[in-house]
């Protein structure tokens, strides 16, 4: 006892002079100028193995079964996931990028995935297939690659709602005639930033705060997550829910009375906000041969159909059917945004939150 | 011999030994260290994050910290002592089984009641509104546990244990000569209690009170699920939500300051507690009789009772059944990528069990010194060593990310970064645990093994640690306890694929997917319950 | 060889203060038994503590069996000085069984002697029989004596004990310190004991050595330190002495109770202190009176009685309980001791 004691001292003891040591640091910074190291793909596919790490800001729920496909397919690779929001998983892979410990990195909106390549985090890499996606969904130096779009929908309850009744724009969402029957994502949220993202790119800051001051002052009610969002819409605890497209769809399945709208859709309106899921293989990352066969499977056809099947998102690969009922998005206008430039200032968009005080 | 009621007199001592303190002063520098780093971060933070945050942030957040503290604090205090008032000096009946049930809310971490209670509270939605609303045809407002009310109810309902816990000690330790000389000079028993009694208990009541304003300084879940701004959730955001830790470092800093004032309080009041300590002349005061008071008083004590044990233990056992039931939930209770539910058990255990078992061990030398050798400098490194209570988890996390993963390397990214961050926080309560235990050890023990051959490491091997291994481990299951529930620190610095318990309480519960959570919640509070058990079978007022 | 010298021992515990220990020497035969004996606060604990091993000294040095075992440059921890220690509290290991403790002291012998020895210690203390009950469940004079054959059973050259029967009920003590003497005789340890009960004191020791405010006022044979008190303190400390001042004359020594024919070697007119024990002083009422009794104190064989002189001073005197006199009553008292009075000037002895 006395002897582990000792020991713990000493191994307490060389941290401390190892602290002690070595003084200053480095600090990150945004000017770095990107750097992409070039990996060819890997052959045998099969022959993938190891663990594979990787940081997702998806919902859990949402990418457990494509991973549980990917383990089937690989049944050697073992994966360890860190869930949690794009930007506390960003702000790890910041941090360590000189040691780095995430091999792929998932997010659900392409600013975060955006910023952390100009920040040169990323390996370069373009899976098998990524010439089939449109080309807006691949990050310069194919760096990440677009997985799946959603669009920010309106859900409302039916049963207190009418369709007629129900609001067409986001901007309806201030009106005081819905006052304290609105649910939201709070600040915290990817999907919630990218939003503010967007308009900042599409209306200027000054429109963007405004339209937050609104919401806060109409009592929007805001959640955590999504889910959240519409389950006490399909509870009726809220007439009215700003979401992602799909959460409409699983609150349906469950088979609440909830109706979407698709909004900002007519003459001069912004349009309908849309964003993508992306991922990235890190730079320095321990198991490149599985993450490349990771990011490859993420948008082979097997892979986009499980995320369009299972939740009922907007495949990128051309020729995957979406799941039954799903509104295709061809039909409706789409708000023309500037991802490198809404990524570049994207602390700029938490400090507008943080400024209006959202929850 | 039985060990001894009566604190041993302090007695001067051969010349402190080097070895130990050299080992004791090891273990502050260890505690020092990321408290200093994240002042220096804290000042060097830049003079533009500063005038933001002080523009901005930091008066709203000390507003909100503050009033939720005192809140907190003062609701604590008053249903701690209502509650061990009637459970210790009253004949309400029922009382022995009461004074267990009011201690077991110290299991449930207060995020995972606050995740029943919002369920079950939630305007409209909750269970209660929808109850009300179908009983009288229409909805019924009420009031919302989001917000300041809810998150001061929340971690009122789960922190008071502290101060029922301190009180009902002081309580059972009143002599029966005190209220009845207060009576003798004509005070009826109600001015004896106001003038005698509480004033008596003043220490035991403040020192309790001050320990859960602590401890809502450091409380994260709760807040960030009700929705409450407080210094340490927006710590949180700061740390996971910019790409920018000097904010986050510029708040910890005023944070750290708030709570070491309130620590260096507790830290005064800590041995003043001392004089309600019973000696042989003790006799109990008789209780009080409740008469017509009794049905009241019963329905009280069961209501707290109810809101803050049975409901949460009831809601949890349900959806846990419910989980259990529903195959598809259960596949998702099963796996996060490679891991299953076997794995954040074990992850729980046994990185809490590890944080045990090292913080106990750090104490020793800390403890052993200012027991042994009281003087000035023993006695602040002892102190130094309970810093930890001021440094909520979410500033120990952002002091070893930066930390480690500048310095250590190797280190960062590995389940003991986690466990690391457990031993600081909570080496507290290992080294009072071990001082307490030492100081009920006479010296002359030690003295007497000296003399009959044994060298003073053999000493502390053969007679001290056998003697107070009981006291140690009373310190080890309080870390275990503590670390179990510990939520920010260990999401902040988990390495992936370790997940514990709370992790996946809260990953579940913040997606909304309660359920799904319960089960892991369910056995955060049992696997919490067994050791609190052991704990409060060696107080005096549950023998 | 002597089994303890202690030269010139000094030990502070604050650097400023008055020393708990100041400048002690003294030696010790073997076989002898010492009692430190002095009020509390004295330094005798702390010269004990010395002795062991569980303090330091800042000044002097200590010799064991002709060994330096400490000196401010050199100090041998308690561990290695082969010192046995009766605690004050017993302090035996609750952990332990009364065997346990016992061999506790025996490590490094071999097995079946340690156990050979503890058995007989234990039988020794006469607790053959209580080797596997616990300390808890001893009786106070049976947790003494296994205290006492703990120490002794590594046959230490040297035993020390601290107020060892202090925790225990006066009539217990009368007992179990005879025993223990006896136990210490028969086994011709060396002891040095620890007590602030003059009576223990003189009944324990070989010799006494008397302490106050941490200097050593006398060392000597029982006899010695009771008649013939080097200092006032001795005399007052160990005989209930009441101090009659004095003027030195051609003749003897001039006092309120008359002249005392005792020549003492200072210059005519000194003032002086004559140490007076109960016994020393007697009164009647067949003289005019110069006292008047104050109280009268029923001690089992006599009366002692309290007189106030006319000066005011207070003196004692023993009497049979065959005859009473009345608080009040006013008597002539006088010395009667039958032997020379010890003289103090200036609270020191002076010699003939």
């Amino acid at each position: 006892m006395q002897h582990f004691s000792r020991k713990l001292f000493g191994l307490l003891f060389v941290l401390t002079l190892l602290v002690s040591a070595c003084g200053g640091g480095t600090t990150v910074s945004g000017e770095n100028v990107p750097e992409t190291e070039s990996a060819q793909p890997v052959e045998n596919e099969a022959g993938v193995s190891g663990d594979l790490v990787i940081y997702s800001g998806r919902s859990e729920s949402l990418i457990q079964p494509v991973l549980d496909a990917f383990q089937a397919k690989h049944p050697t690779v073992k994966i360890l996931l860190k869930s949690g929001s794009n930007s506390e998983l960003a702000n790890a892979l910041i941090e360590e990028q000189a040691n780095p410990q995430a091999d792929v990195f998932v997010t659900t909106e392409i600013f975060t995935i955006q910023n952390l390549y100009q920040q040169g985090l990323f390996a370069s890499y373009r899976p098998a297939g990524a010439d089939s996606l449109p080309p807006e969904f691949i990050g310069p130096d194919d760096s990440w690659i677009g997985l799946t779009r959603r669009a920010r929908v309106i859900i409302y309850n039916t049963e207190l709602v009418s369709a007629e009744e129900a609001p067409t724009s986001i901007f309806d969402l201030t009106d005081p005639k819905w006052k304290g029957q609105i649910a939201a994502a709070g600040s915290t949220n990817g999907g919630m930033q990218a939003q503010v993202a967007a308009m900042r790119q599409l209306l200027g800051d000054v429109d963007t705060q405004e339209w937050l001051a609104g919401l806060m002052a109409n009592d929007v009610t805001f959640f955590g997550g999504h889910t959240d969002v519409r389950k006490a819409v399909g509870a009726g605890e809220f007439k009215i829910g700003l979401v992602n497209h799909y959460y409409y769809y699983l609150q349906q399945a469950e088979g609440s009375p909830v109706g979407i709208v698709f909004p900002d859709q007519g003459e001069g309106g912004i349009g309908l906000i849309s964003n993508a899921t992306s991922a990235a293989i890190v730079k320095g990352a321990k198991n490149v041969p599985a993450a490349q066969a990771f990011l490859d499977f993420l948008i082979s056809e097997e892979g986009q159909k499980l995320f369009a099947e299972l939740n009922y998102e907007y495949p990128l690969l051309p020729g995957v059917a979406l799941k039954e009922g799903v509104q295709p998005l061809d039909g409706f206008r789409l708000a023309d945004v500037n991802v490198a430039e809404a990524a570049l200032d994207f602390n700029g968009t938490l400090d507008l939150m943080e400024a209006i005080g959202l929850p | 011999m039985q060990i001894q009621d009566t604190l041993p007199q302090l007695r001067r001592y051969y010349h402190i030994s080097p070895r130990l303190l050299f080992a004791a002063g090891l273990v502050a520098l260890f505690v020092a260290i990321p408290l200093a780093y994240i002042f220096f971060r804290a000042i060097t933070g830049g003079e533009e994050v500063w005038i933001r945050l002080l523009q901005t942030r930091i008066w709203k957040l000390l507003g909100n910290t503050l009033l939720l503290a005192a809140t907190v604090t003062g609701g604590a205090a008053l249903i701690g002592v209502t509650m061990s008032f009637f459970t210790e000096r009253t004949d309400l009946p029922g009382r022995r089984v009461f004074r267990w049930l009011l201690a077991m809310p110290l299991a449930i971490p207060p995020y995972i009641g606050g995740i029943v209670h919002l369920t079950l509270l939630r305007p409209r939605g909750g269970f209660i509104p929808q109850l009300l609303a179908s009983w009288f045809g229409q909805p019924i407002p009420t009031p919302s546990p989001l917000g300041f009310g809810g998150a001061a109810f929340i971690l009122t309902l789960f922190m008071f244990p502290y101060v029922y816990l301190l009180s009902g000690a002081a309580f059972r330790s009143l002599n029966a000569s005190l209220e009845e000389a207060s009576r003798t000079f004509g005070r009826s028993n109600w001015q004896t209690l106001w003038e005698v009694t509480l004033p008596a208990l003043r220490p035991g009541i403040t020192a309790g009170a001050l320990l859960v304003a602590l401890d809502v300084l450091a409380e994260y879940g709760t807040v960030a699920l009700l929705r409450y701004e407080t210094f340490s959730s927006a710590i949180f955001v700061q740390l996971s939500g910019r790409y920018d830790r000097s904010a986050a470092a510029v708040l910890s800093g005023v944070l750290i300051v708030i709570a070491v004032i309130i620590l260096w309080g507790e830290l005064r009041l800590q041995g003043q507690a001392r004089f309600t300590q019973m000696d042989s002349q003790w006799r109990p005061a008789p209780p009080h009789q409740l008469k017509r008071w009794k049905i009241p008083a019963f329905l009280l004590v069961a209501f707290v009772v109810f809101a803050s044990l049975l409901v949460p233990v009831l809601v949890l056992g349900v959806w846990s059944v419910q989980a259990l039931l529903d195959s598809e939930t259960l596949a998702s209770i099963m796996r996060s990528g490679s891991q299953n539910f076997g794995n954040y058990v074990w992850n729980s255990l046994w990185a809490s069990g590890l944080a045990a078992v090292i913080a106990v061990l750090l104490s020793l030398p800390v403890a052993l010194l200012s027991v042994r050798y009281p003087n000035k400098l023993t006695q602040a490194i002892s102190r130094f060593c309970q810093i930890g209570y001021a440094i909520p988890g979410v500033v120990i996390a952002l002091s070893l990310v930066l930390m480690v993963n500048r310095y250590l390397p190797f280190l960062y990214a590995t389940p003991l970064v986690v466990v690391m961050a457990y031993v600081l926080r909570h080496m507290p309560q290992a080294v009072r645990a071990s001082e307490s235990a030492l100081n009920q050890l006479s010296p002359s023990m030690e003295e007497a093994s000296r003399t009959l051959g044994r060298t003073s490491l053999q000493t502390i091997v053969q007679v001290i640690l056998p003697l107070i291994v009981p006291g140690l481990l009373a310190g080890a299951g309080l870390v275990f306890l503590t670390s179990l529930k510990e939520l920010p620190a260990t999401l902040l610095l988990r390495p992936a694929g370790f997940d514990t318990l709370a992790v996946r309480v809260w990953i579940w519960a913040s997606e909304g997917f309660y359920v799904q959570a319960a089960p892991a919640a369910l056995l955060l509070v049992v696997a919490s319950a067994a050791p609190l058990y052991f704990l409060l079978r060696r107080e005096q007022i549950f023998r | 060889m002597n089994a303890l010298e202690l030269r010139n021992v000094t030990k502070r515990f604050t650097s400023a203060g008055t020393p708990a220990v100041d400048d002690i020497s003294f030696t010790l035969a073997d076989g002898e038994i010492l009692a430190l004996v002095g009020p509390s606060g004295c330094g005798k604990t702390t010269t004990l503590r010395l002795i062991a091993g569980l303090e330091r000294p800042d000044h002097g040095s200590l010799h064991i069996k002709g060994r330096l075992v400490a000196s401010p440059e050199y100090f041998t921890p308690p561990e290695k000085r082969g010192v046995g220690m009766v605690f004050q509290d017993h302090a035996l290991f609750p952990h332990l069984t009364v065997f346990e403790n016992v061999k506790f002291g025996l490590k490094g012998q071999p097995a079946a002697i340690a156990r050979e020895t503890t058995h007989s210690m234990l039988k020794l203390v006469g607790l053959e029989k209580f080797g596997e009950r616990y300390p808890h469940q001893l009786s106070g004079g049976e947790r003494q004596r296994v205290a006492l054959a703990r120490a002794l059973a590594p046959r230490p050259v040297l035993v020390l004990m601290d107020e060892p029967f202090s925790s225990l009920d006066a009539d217990l003590r009368h007992e179990v310190r005879e025993q223990v003497r006896g136990i210490l005789k028969a086994m011709s340890a060396t002891a040095v004991f620890v007590t602030h009960d003059q009576e223990e004191a003189l009944f324990m020791g070989d010799r006494l050595a008397v302490f106050q405010s941490g200097r050593l006022e006398q060392v000597g044979v029982p006899e010695d330190i009771f008649h013939d008190s080097a200092t006032r303190f001795v005399a007052e400390f160990m005989g209930d002495s009441d101090f009659l001042p004095g003027v030195v004359k051609e003749n003897g020594i001039e006092t309120e109770l008359g002249l005392i024919p005792q020549k003492v070697n200072l210059p005519v007119d000194s003032t002086v202190e004559i140490a007076l024990r109960s016994d020393d002083v007697n009164f009647d009422q067949t003289q005019a009176p110069n006292a008047l009794v104050l109280a009268r104190f029923f001690r089992g064989a006599y009366y002692q009685y309290r007189l106030r002189l006319s000066s005011g001073k207070l003196i004692h005197a023993f009497k049979p309980h065959t005859k009473t006199i009345p608080p009040g009553t006013s008597v002539h008292a006088y010395l009667s001791a039958g032997h020379e009075l010890t003289i103090f000037q200036n609270g020191v002895a002076v010699g003939e």
